[in-house]
């Protein structure tokens, strides 16, 4: 399964227009600052960028059915396979992998390498895990699947601008929102 | 000849709607009322299914004047276009339709997400995509 | 998989070659655009709220590609900073040269670079009563803080003009330089 994503990843990357990853690197930095200059409590403006991110999500997710062409998922584990390999590989050039699958199958760990939100940035240490300076990505990541009937939460347990590591994301996928399937996708 | 294009959104309330061909005009509220007709259809038909589980709804209505094509998105929003009866690749026009809706209606910061579609790009694209394919 | 993160100023400077989705940009420069107008009271403080937001990456930009392009050399003349940005500034944000950078033909103290294809407007439609905002306010922010820490302090906004047979209209950038700069250069 993994090989089969990794290459639809490519081959729609390949394919879509891009742009130069700073100025999208520098937007974001701009967006952030300003939102620390509007919130004076940093625990709002991570509040903030999720839900900014939500309305993005919910946008995003048409481009994402539209030009990577893939259906409905089978289960979960294949909705991670997606996000990791397609989603961010389509959007960012960079995949995530997966780890920490809790026994249930509804639960993981997204661990993201190489974020391109984050270069150039190196946090205050007033901010260190204070601060979720890429929470934008975990508010995308619900906007999106809840278009696609998957309500789910999404935390940033590591940061790589706080700890010594790479960036993790928790999902946790509360409810399938079966009721609010479209007919006829079932 | 493309005649009409409509877009429905998830509730079924009819959020884009433009004629391309020599077509009668209708008033703004026959058109939702169209709109909505083909929804709750689109949702009748999915139940007719006699074997086990709904079928996909309405996908193509064809007669001998009209031919109409529908696709439904997996968010559950509806493009559907009428055209004439000989006219071939009606689902690639529609997929096409729904690129640009990602790209000229969803990365509009001024579209407000399921309301009314007015953006000046979106329909220049379309009028762009639908003379490239009906040519 | 804990890969060690290196001090940020002990890693090279990015070469500026990675590349991500234009839609990834688009998305976020919208969801921006739609914060900014949550947070004004009339229309026009709309493209003040962009600039603003852009203008804090000038100072960065200029850093940047001082050291990447030109061995950390400053431009000292009108005309060199002025080509600077036509060029280098444009390539390195929208991967091409901006379409002319001309002396305005009333005021001795005016530049304009048009761009008849803005990348940041792309996919923007204004609503009628906005007609004549441009968001590309942004950009005019970011050449704004280049000028300002370039030592050529100088007001720059975003306009559309409408082009002879084009249904859409252009983006002229318009620098207008604080006198002492002026004076400075005769």
């Amino acid at each position: 399964m993994n090989k089969k994503y990794d290459k639809l990843g490519t081959d729609v990357f390949n394919k879509v227009e891009k742009i130069s990853s700073e100025l999208f690197t520098l937007t974001y930095g701009a967006l952030v600052t300003q939102l620390i200059k509007d919130y004076e409590d940093i625990e709002q403006v991570n509040i903030k960028l999720e839900q900014m991110g939500y309305n993005i999500g919910i946008r995003l997710i048409e481009e994402f059915l539209a030009k990577s062409g893939i259906g409905r998922c089978q289960d979960f584990i294949e909705t991670a396979e997606v996000i990791a390999k397609v989603g961010f590989k389509m959007f960012l050039g960079v995949t995530a992998h997966i780890s920490d699958w809790d026994s249930d199958k509804k639960e993981f760990h997204l661990i993201i390498e190489d974020n391109p939100l984050i270069d150039f940035v190196e946090l205050p240490d007033h901010y260190k895990h204070k601060l979720y300076y890429s929470n934008i990505l975990c508010g995308v990541i619900r906007g999106a699947l809840e278009m696609v009937q998957m309500k789910v939460k999404c935390t940033f347990v590591k940061c790589a601008l706080s700890d010594e590591s790479t960036s993790e994301i928790k999902v946790v996928l509360e409810e399938v929102l079966s009721d609010l399937i479209p007919v006829g996708y079932d | 000849m493309i005649y009409s294009l409509y877009i429905l959104n998830k509730a079924g309330t009819l959020i884009y709607q433009n004629d391309y061909g020599p077509t009668e005009k209708l008033s703004h509220n026959s058109y939702i009322r169209l709109g909505s007709t083909f929804h709750s259809l689109h949702a009748i038909a999915s139940n007719l299914s006699p074997v086990s589980g709904s079928s996909s709804g309405i996908e193509l209505i064809e007669t001998d004047t009209f031919k109409l094509q529908c696709f439904q998105t997996h968010t559950g929003i509806k493009f559907y276009i009428i055209a004439d009866p000989n006219h071939p690749g009606l689902e690639e026009i529609l997929h096409g339709i729904y690129e640009l809706y990602t790209d000229y209606v969803l990365k509009n910061p001024f579209y407000e997400i399921e309301m009314q579609i007015r953006c000046d790009l979106f329909d220049y694209k379309l009028s762009r995509l639908l003379k490239l394919t009906t040519d | 998989m804990n890969r060690p993160q290196t001090n940020i100023v002990d890693r090279p400077v990015s070469k500026g070659k990675a590349e991500v989705n234009i839609s990834s940009f688009a998305f976020l420069f919208s969801e921006m655009i739609q914060y900014c107008q949550d947070r004004i009271k009339a229309g026009h403080e709309l493209e003040k709220k962009l600039s603003d937001m852009g203008y804090s990456i000038g100072p960065r930009l200029l850093e940047l590609l001082c050291v990447r392009e030109k061995n950390s050399k400053r431009e000292t003349k009108l005309l060199g900073i002025l080509s600077f940005i036509h060029t280098t500034v444009w390539k390195s944000l929208f991967g091409k040269t901006a379409d002319s950078l001309e002396k305005s033909t009333e005021a001795e103290d005016e530049y304009m670079i048009s761009d008849n294809n803005m990348v940041v407007n792309k996919f923007i439609s204004l609503p009628k009563h906005l007609g004549s905002l441009n968001c590309a306010a942004f950009v005019a922010g970011i050449i704004e803080g280049i000028l300002c820490s370039a030592e050529f302090p100088a007001r720059v906004t975003a306009h559309n003009v409408t082009v002879e047979g084009k249904k859409f209209p252009k983006t002229v950038i318009l620098i207008k330089f604080n006198p002492e700069v002026i004076e400075r250069n005769i």
